[in-house]
This record gives structure tokens, sequence and C-alpha cells, in this order.
């Protein structure tokens, strides 16, 4: 039960500030985009028309992302963001089934990632919301209907980044939880594989994929 | 054994973490039932557009379950952090 709640941290101290890294949160993200990087490399060392399964897999994967940001953006900004989407389903599918295996930590267990990825999604979908109404149209939407809403919908906006973020550091944070709990109560015989494969492959997957669809719909809304 | 103001506190805490996640659960529980149902009701009168159907209910019950999540992180911070 000892290991709820607690996070490895390396301590630096640099001109009287106090630097804390979290270090199993750095060491799982760094690994992880060397998976990628492996998993894509594997998918275009030797393209062909007949594809080898690697590549077989990366397609399917790719054209299934894409697809979905065509129905969502259209046919111009859908082919523009989905290297975005895709790299962000890939990397968050691979964040929640790391933990999995033994003696690895879900790096969206920690609130610094997701709370990161959410911000990022907030000022992508804002950019290109000037980008596309530019500015002066892109302000006065946020004093429609009536002038006096105006500080409701920034609250709105802001309350979306919370609401993401939160959602998925909270899934995954509940079930490590919940798998610790039971394997302190169980020891660890029977039950904690199934939860494992439920918490880590089931609800890592359709976290993975509402946080991504989610992104998508906020970037949607913004351009409409 | 004297109990203390620290200790009141304490109890306060969990009594607080268990009684925020016990009714925090009821509204998504209610709400990703209407979802499902709903999309189960929409799925047999139209079996074809099944996976657009399963794809929406999942979005709409994540987007429907944020408030059980909110009460989750406010229960362990209440456990962990008071």
């Amino acid at each position: 039960m000892e290991g709820i709640g607690k996070v490895s941290q390396w301590v630096f101290h640099l001109g009287g500030m106090r630097i804390e890294l979290n270090s199993a949160t750095l060491l799982m993200t760094w690994l992880i985009m060397a998976l990628i990087l492996v998993f894509t490399v594997l998918a275009t060392r030797r393209r062909e028309m007949v594809p080898g399964p690697w590549q077989h897999l990366s397609e399917l994967l790719v054209g299934w992302i894409k697809d979905l940001c065509v129905d969502a953006l259209g046919e111009k900004w859908g082919k523009r963001y989905y290297p975005l989407i895709c790299a962000l389903f890939i990397f968050l599918l691979l964040c929640n089934w790391i933990g999995i295996i033994p003696y690895m930590d879900e790096p969206t267990k920690d609130l610094n990632t997701t709370l990161g990825l959410g911000i990022m999604g907030f000022f992508i979908a804002h950019g290109t919301a000037i980008w596309v109404k530019g500015p002066k149209t892109y302000v006065t939407e946020y004093f429609k209907p009536i002038f006096f809403l105006m500080p409701l919908n920034v609250v709105g906006e802001f309350a979306k980044v919370v609401s993401i973020s939160f959602r998925l550091f909270g899934n995954i944070m509940g079930g490590s939880i919940i798998i610790i709990v039971v394997s302190y109560l169980a020891y660890g015989l029977i039950l904690p594989p199934f939860l494992y494969a439920f918490f880590g492959l089931f609800v890592g997957t359709i976290q993975a994929f509402v946080f991504t669809v989610l992104t998508l719909v906020y970037i949607a809304v913004q351009i409409r | 054994m004297e109990i203390t103001g620290a200790d009141l506190v304490r109890a306060a805490a969990l009594l607080g973490a268990g009684l925020s996640m016990g009714f925090g659960a009821i509204g998504p529980g209610v709400g990703e039932g209407i979802v499902g149902g709903s999309a189960c009701e929409a799925i047999g009168r139209n079996p074809r557009e099944a996976g657009l159907l399963t794809r929406t209910m999942l979005v709409g019950q994540a987007v429907s379950e944020s408030t059980g999540i909110y009460s989750l992180v406010v229960a362990l911070l209440l456990i962990f952090v008071v």
C-alpha cells in the first residue's frame, strides 16, 4: 500500500532555486519516444506495394485517423492537422499501455504530462481560430450572444483544458490505485492480471482515443 | 490516548473523501447508463451505423464521466494532501 501517492524525484539546487524533476515520468517519456522511433523506422524501412506487417499496421492506423480528421475538419484542414492528431494518439496509446509491464509507470499518471498536452491543444485550437477567422472575428465571438457573457465564455475555454487533462490523469491514476489496493488485498494472486488488462489495455485505449478526439473536436469547434 | 485537533482534521478529510467519491459517482453512473442505453436503441434501429454510434457513445460517456473524475481528484487531494 505504500506505493500510493509516492513520486520519485530528482532534486537539483541551481543558483538558489530548487528544481524538482519527476524522474519516473521523464524516463518513461523518453522510453516511449524511443519506442515510437523504432516503430516508425520499422514501418518505413522497406516500403512496398504489398506491405509487410509493420507497414500494414501503420497504414491502417494512419488511414483511420486521417478519415477521422477529414470527417471533423473538412478536406483542407483535416489533411493539414492529421499528423499532429496521429502523433498524439500513438503517444498516448503507448503511454497508457506501458503500465501493464511490471515496474513501468505510465507517464500519464503524472498531471504534468496530461496538463502539458491539454495546454498544447488549447494553444493549437486558438491559434488556428485566429489564423482562420482573423483576430477581429475571433475576439467578437466572445461577446456573443450578449456582451456581458464574455467572462463565462473565457472561463469555458479554460475549463476545457482542465477537464480534458484531469480526465486522462484521473482515469489512469485511479486505475493504478485500484490495482495497488486489490494487489494488497489479494496478495497479487488471481485478480491483478485481469485488472491490469482492463485498466491498462481497455481503459487506456479508450482514454487515449477520447483525448485525441476531444482535441480534434476543440479544433473543429474553433474553425467553424 | 487523546484526540487532538490534527486527528479531527484527518478524520474529517477521510470522511470528506468518502462522501465526495460516493456522491460524485451517482451522476456519471446515471449519465453513462442513459448514453449507453440510447446507443443500444439507435444501433437496434440502424445496425449499419454501429461503428459511428459506438465512437460517439464512447466520447459522450467520457465527457459525462468527467464530474466523477473531478470527485476522484478531490478525494485523492483530501486523502494525500490534507
